[in-house]
């Protein structure tokens, strides 16, 4: 029996003229599980709300076709009555958190408890699924004060704990670390085993092909490949219209930047740094580093292992309880952020905290201004940036219009335009789709040549081997390792592997001509 | 949150006998401002509040809250401006401190203290969530609930966006200078901030419905709430002392003084 029936769905939210589905038809088995990949936009999304029946209960506008789910109709069932067949994990995991409760025990309970499950029961139900996530420890902090990655595992965990007979997530693995998300494949074989039926959207394809028994690939809101992994990914089709994974064949191993050259011109220089966060535990333990002109770095580590400390070091933000930070030769205790941010530009993860301007190009203005460049030069930089991240088409539409992966590159485009020597970037590839990461993969390689450098903290192995040369693994706020993709030894990387995993293509770099 | 855990006789009662407890502390003080009753009462609660663990706390909390207040009563009703009438029993140039006055001042402000401290020892040893607990079950609707522990944890959230906001547009190079220029800042630091509230309203709104939060039928509690015969009781004698002393009152009113 199919415990996914979706025929000819058409859709269009409210209040536009573009469908977000079309005629779409999928059908997934009992105990199956099922991908949904496509570029951003494509969507993914519409069809995991509908599956839940949030499309056109939640979100409104014109449907046609029909849909079930676990026997149950999705288009007029209430959603409250679809809650115990069907659970749902949209992308932001920190706005999943109810809100009403204080201890990650509690809220992944909070599902329950509105189910009228007995204590006890509950109490069963909450261990395993915080368990199977791997957070059982973290049972008694508050959801609010967890990383990313907590966050993305606890919400997930409040939906394992529904025991739903078909569970629908929405790129789950976006603030994972390769492990969790290994971990998380692992946990929904097991799931789909035991007779769960999954349907996940994300973009990771690599992570997609190893997990899914069926792939169905969305454009433009369409339907263009259906089968196996096997299948799906090996239709030209989606090549063609920009799904596929990212080459991770080192282009050209290029020769890695002379000690020399680094010595000789570091743009920014740490010297035996050590932090410790407001109630003693060490964050940074004496870190020292010199990026040089032109170097693209990636900063790698699981979570928790002061990676995001680390770069707000860069720039002053925060600054060393012992040792220095040296920014162009200035003392970071010495300068402000704002002079910092002439010569180091930092992108949080965060694009909600960043973006405000009413379009595009008035956001990539903001940087250059507040460095008071003369108008000119304002433009310029603007229109250089904007041709950096493929942005000239959209540069007047409005940041919040524009899909995920764009707004995204439209904050990145934003520090780019202050035209700073260095650029740190913290998870910039988190939730793009491949296209988008190529766009990333061309800025790093433009900067190379251009001599200005780049610090990358990321997750995603394959976007740090294509396009950065320097490796820095941090391990409980050490650096445990320092060195070049195209010169690393059998030690360095099985630890790399130990610790963060490798690139999925393995680290096959093809002999020079 | 004012919470402070602990295992004290007052943390382990159940929070709407606490509650009904003060409420009737509070009509009754305010009802019968007599000065034996207003001692009695504070003295009362003093001595609870030293054998739950709290009271350092209390009292910082209720200092901090209510001197300003009683200082200025003081001003106000004992020395600057005393009741018409009233004789002064000393002088010092154009303030007179008068018994009338210092009397009244100290009355008003002995009932804000012993209605203050009665609603902090229930704030302080009951779990927000509990006393939100109890009073859906006293028949609060859920969604009121709901918005009061949402309001309790969105506010610190919300300092601590406003703070990785502010570290964003610094990081752009945005000076938070001091006056014009700080307002300058402000488009880029609200702007952020208001979006990112809204948007947060509809996907969380969502997430609570997708956990079946708008379902009918029954609902559990992972929050034990433990009751028993003798606090419902209490609470009753309360709540009937409660209604007698309004009417005594009201009839005091009305019969001969």
């Amino acid at each position: 029996m199919n415990s996914i029936s979706i025929a000819n769905v058409s859709f269009a939210y409210r209040d536009t003229r573009r469908a977000a589905l079309r005629e779409l038809s999928l059908q997934v088995a009992e105990g199956q599980i099922c991908a949904v990949v496509g570029r951003g936009g494509a969507g993914k999304s519409t069809l995991c709300a509908l599956c839940a029946g949030f499309i056109p209960q939640f979100f409104a506008g014109a449907i046609r076709g029909s849909a079930h789910v676990d026997g149950q109709d999705v288009i007029t069932t209430p959603i409250a009555q679809l809650t115990r067949h069907v659970a749902l994990v949209t992308t932001n995991p920190a706005s999943q958190i109810s809100g009403a409760r204080f201890t990650v025990f509690e809220e992944v309970a909070f599902g329950l408890e509105n189910i009228g499950m007995p204590v006890p029961e509950m109490r069963s139900r909450v261990e395993w699924a915080l368990g199977a996530m791997g957070i059982a420890d973290l049972g008694e902090r508050s959801p609010f004060a967890l990383s990313g990655g907590q966050q993305q595992r606890m919400v997930i965990a409040a939906a394992l704990a529904l025991k739903p007979p078909v569970l629908v997530l929405d790129e789950p693995i976006t603030q994972l670390d390769p492990h969790a998300a290994n971990n998380l494949a692992a946990l929904l074989r097991s799931l789909a085993g035991q007779g769960t039926t999954i349907l996940v959207a994300e973009h990771r394809l690599d992570w997609v092909a190893e997990l899914a028994d069926q792939v169905v690939a969305l454009d433009d809101g369409q339907l263009i490949a259906e089968g196996t992994p096997a299948v799906v990914f090996g239709n030209p089709l989606l090549a063609e219209r920009g799904i596929r994974m990212l080459r991770t064949q080192r282009v050209t191993p290029k020769p890695s930047p002379t000690a020399a050259v680094t010595r000789a011109a570091p743009l920014l220089t740490l010297d035996s740094v050590s932090y410790n966060y407001p109630g003693g535990v060490a964050a940074l333990r004496n870190v020292s580093l010199a990026i040089g002109a032109g170097e693209q770095v990636a900063m790698l580590g699981r979570n928790g292992a002061g990676k995001s400390t680390l770069a707000r070091h860069l720039n002053g933000l925060l600054r060393p309880e012992s040792g220095q930070v040296l920014v162009a030769g200035q003392d970071t205790r010495r300068a402000s952020v704002a002079s910092c941010a002439r010569h180091v530009g930092l992108v949080f993860q965060d694009v909600r905290n960043q973006l405000f301007a009413r379009t595009a190009r008035d956001e990539l203005r903001f940087g250059p201004r507040n460095l008071r460049y003369p108008p000119a030069k304002i433009e310029a930089l603007v229109d250089s940036a904007l041709d950096a991240l493929g942005l000239r088409e959209v540069a007047d539409e409005h940041p919040y219009d524009l899909p995920y992966a764009m707004r995204r590159l439209v904050a990145i485009a934003a520090v780019v335009a202050m035209d700073s020597p260095v650029l740190v970037l913290d998870e910039p590839t988190a939730g793009l789709d491949t296209s988008a990461v190529e766009r990333l993969v061309q800025l790093c390689q433009q900067r190379a040549a251009r001599g200005t450098s780049t610090i990358v903290i990321t997750h995603d192995l394959d976007f740090a081997y294509a396009a950065l040369d320097r490796v820095i693994l941090l391990d409980a706020g050490t650096i445990a390792l320092d060195a070049h993709w195209d010169t690393l030894d059998a030690a360095q990387s099985a630890l790399l592997d130990a610790s963060v995993g490798l690139p999925s293509g393995g680290l096959g770099v093809q002999p020079p001509k | 949150m004012l919470y402070l855990p602990g295992n004290g006789t007052l943390h382990r009662l159940h929070p709407l006998t606490k509650l009904v407890g003060a409420l009737l502390v509070a009509v009754a003080v305010t009802l019968y401002p007599r000065p034996p009753l207003l001692l009695g009462a504070l003295a009362l609660l003093v001595l609870v509040a030293l054998t739950t663990g709290v009271a350092r706390r209390l009292f910082v909390i209720a200092l901090g809250l209510l001197l300003p207040l009683v200082v200025s009563l003081f001003l106000i009703q004992g020395v600057l401006f005393p009741p018409a009438g009233a004789v002064a029993f000393a002088t010092f140039g154009p303030f007179r401190l008068t018994y009338e006055g210092l009397l009244f001042a100290a009355l008003i402000a002995g009932r804000l203290l012993t209605i203050a401290i009665a609603l902090l020892l229930v704030l302080l040893t009951t779990h927000p969530a509990d006393l939100v607990a109890a009073l859906t079950g006293a028949g609060l609707p859920r969604s009121v609930g709901y918005a009061l522990l949402v309001a309790l944890q969105i506010a610190p959230d919300m300092v601590a966006r406003a703070g990785a906001i502010l570290d964003a547009q610094q990081s752009r190079g945005l000076a938070v200078g001091r006056g014009i220029a700080r307002l300058r800042a402000l488009p880029a630091l609200v702007g952020p901030l208001l979006v990112g509230a809204l948007g947060d309203v509809e996907e969380r709104a969502m997430a609570i419905e997708a956990r079946a939060f708008l379902g009918s039928g029954p609902k559990s509690s992972l929050r034990v709430l433990h009751d028993s015969a003798v606090q419902r009781g209490a609470r009753w004698f309360m709540l009937v002392l409660m209604l007698a002393l309004i009417v005594l009152r009201v009839v005091g009113l009305r019969g001969p003084v």
